[in-house]
C-alpha cells in the first residue's frame, strides 16, 4: 500500500505550490500516471481521499490521466503498445526495446481558488484562528 | 465570496523529494568509495540466507556492513551480526518499502565510513520498493525457483529495474516442478540487460560465480573512487 506515501507526496507538492501563489484552496490536482509503474489508480484515489484531510487539498479532486506504455525497438524502431504480458525484446527482430512512455508519475498542474478579495471564510479563520475545522 | 479558479503549472515528479534524498545518499556513498547494493525480493525468496552465504564467502576480503529493512523485528539484523558483521535494523512499522529518507536517517545512527560494500536488504515485496531509489549503485533482485516461473512477468517493473537477478533455490527446481530455463527466459523478456546468476545459497551451487562477480564490482568501485580523489 505504497499509494499512501505517493498520495502524501502529491499533497505536499501541491500544497507548496499553492502556498507560493497564496492560494486559499486547491480544487484540482492533475496527475499523469504511466501504466508501467507500480501505482494502482483506484488505490491512489482511495489513499488521496484519506491523506487530503486538514490540507489545502481537502476539497480537491485528483484527476489522473493514464499514460499507456509505449516501447520502441532500438534497432528496427518499430513502436508498439504491449498488451497483456510485457516483453522488452522486439518481436520483429529480437533486439531490446526501449521504454518511450508508461513510467510517468508527474503532477502537471493544480487548479486553485486564489482569493482576489479576501473571502468571508478566510476572514472568519483570521478572527478565530483556533477554531477547529469541520 | 469572490474566488477565481486559476491553473498553476507544477511539472514535478511525485517522487521528487525521495529522488533528491537518494541523490544526497548516493553522493555520500561515492565520497566514501562504498559500493551500495539494494537487495530486493518477494518475502521468503531467501534474501537473508543468500546474504549470509555471500558474507561467509567474502568475509575478510573487504569491509562490509548491512542495513536491514523489515516491518517488524530485528531478527534479520541479529542473523547478520551473528556472523560478526555490523548490521543496523530499520523497522518500518507498516510501510511496505524503504525510502531514501529512512536510509539517510539510518546513516546518521550507523556511520558507513571506511566501508567497501554496504548491503541494504529491503522489505520483502516485489511491488513498492521498485519505486523508491535509495541512492544505491546496484539493484539486485532475488527470485527463488519455488515461486514459479512467472514472477518476472507478473512483477515486470521490479525485474525491469534490476541490474542483477539472482535465481535462488535451484536445488528445489525439480521438487517444485519448475523449468529454470522458462524462468530465465521470462527474466530476459522484461529485462534484456540484466546480469543473471542461478544459484542455491543452501547447497552453495553457483555461489562462486556470483561472489566473484560481486568482489570484482567492489574492487572496481574502490579503484574508481581512488582515481577520482
Amino acid at each position: 500500500m505504497h499509494e499512501i506515501s505517493i498520495a502524501e507526496s502529491i499533497i505536499q507538492i501541491a500544497e507548496a505550490k499553492a502556498r507560493e501563489q497564496n492560494a486559499q484552496s486547491i480544487q484540482v490536482i492533475k496527475l499523469r500516471l504511466g501504466t508501467f509503474t507500480t501505482i494502482v489508480p483506484d488505490a491512489l484515489q482511495f489513499a488521496f481521499e484519506i491523506a487530503r484531510h486538514g490540507t489545502l487539498s481537502r476539497d480537491a479532486r485528483l484527476d489522473i490521466e493514464i499514460v499507456p506504455m509505449i516501447v520502441r525497438c532500438v534497432v528496427c524502431e518499430a513502436s508498439t503498445q504491449p498488451v497483456g504480458g510485457i516483453c522488452l525484446i522486439c518481436e520483429q527482430c529480437g533486439f531490446p526495446l526501449e521504454i518511450l512512455s508508461g513510467e510517468e508519475l508527474r503532477i502537471e498542474y493544480i487548479e486553485v481558488d486564489s482569493a482576489k478579495e479576501q473571502s468571508s471564510w478566510s476572514q472568519y479563520q483570521n478572527e478565530f484562528p483556533s477554531r477547529p475545522m469541520y | 465570496m469572490e474566488s477565481v479558479p486559476e491553473r498553476i503549472s507544477v511539472q514535478t515528479n511525485v517522487l521528487n523529494a525521495n529522488q533528491q534524498t537518494a541523490a544526497a545518499n548516493r553522493e555520500r556513498f561515492a565520497n566514501e568509495g562504498t559500493l551500495v547494493m539494494n537487495l530486493m525480493s518477494a518475502p521468503g525468496a531467501g534474501k537473508t540466507t543468500l546474504l549470509e552465504a555471500t558474507i561467509k564467502a567474502l568475509q575478510g576480503k573487504f569491509r562490509l556492513a548491512v542495513i536491514e529493512g523489515d516491518l517488524q523485528t530485528d531478527l534479520d539484523a541479529q542473523r547478520i551480526q551473528a556472523l560478526g558483521v555490523r548490521a543496523y535494523q530499520i523497522t518500518t512499522g507498516t510501510t511496505c518499502h524503504l525510502d531514501a529518507r529512512m536510509v539517510a536517517r539510518a546513516l546518521d545512527a550507523f556511520p558507513v565510513k571506511a566501508l567497501d560494500l554496504l548491503v541494504i536488504e529491503n522489505v520483502g515485496n516485489l511491488i513498492c520498493p521498485a519505486s523508491f531509489d535509495l541512492g544505491e549503485s546496484l539493484r539486485v533482485v532475488v527470485c527463488s525457483v519455488a515461486e514459479g516461473p512467472e514472477k518476472p512477468k507478473k512483477y515486470p517493473v521490479m525485474f525491469n529495474k534490476a541490474n542483477v537477478v539472482l535465481i535462488n533455490k535451484i536445488d528445489l527446481a525439480e521438487a517444485s516442478g519448475v523449468d529454470v530455463n522458462e524462468l530465465l527466459a521470462n527474466v530476459r523478456d522484461v529485462n534484456p540487460n540484466a546480469t543473471i546468476f542461478t544459484l542455491s545459497s543452501r547447497t552453495g551451487e553457483g555461489m562462486t560465480a556470483w561472489t566473484n562477480w560481486l568482489q570484482q564490482a567492489v574492487a572496481t568501485r574502490a579503484s574508481a573512487a581512488l582515481v577520482s580523489v
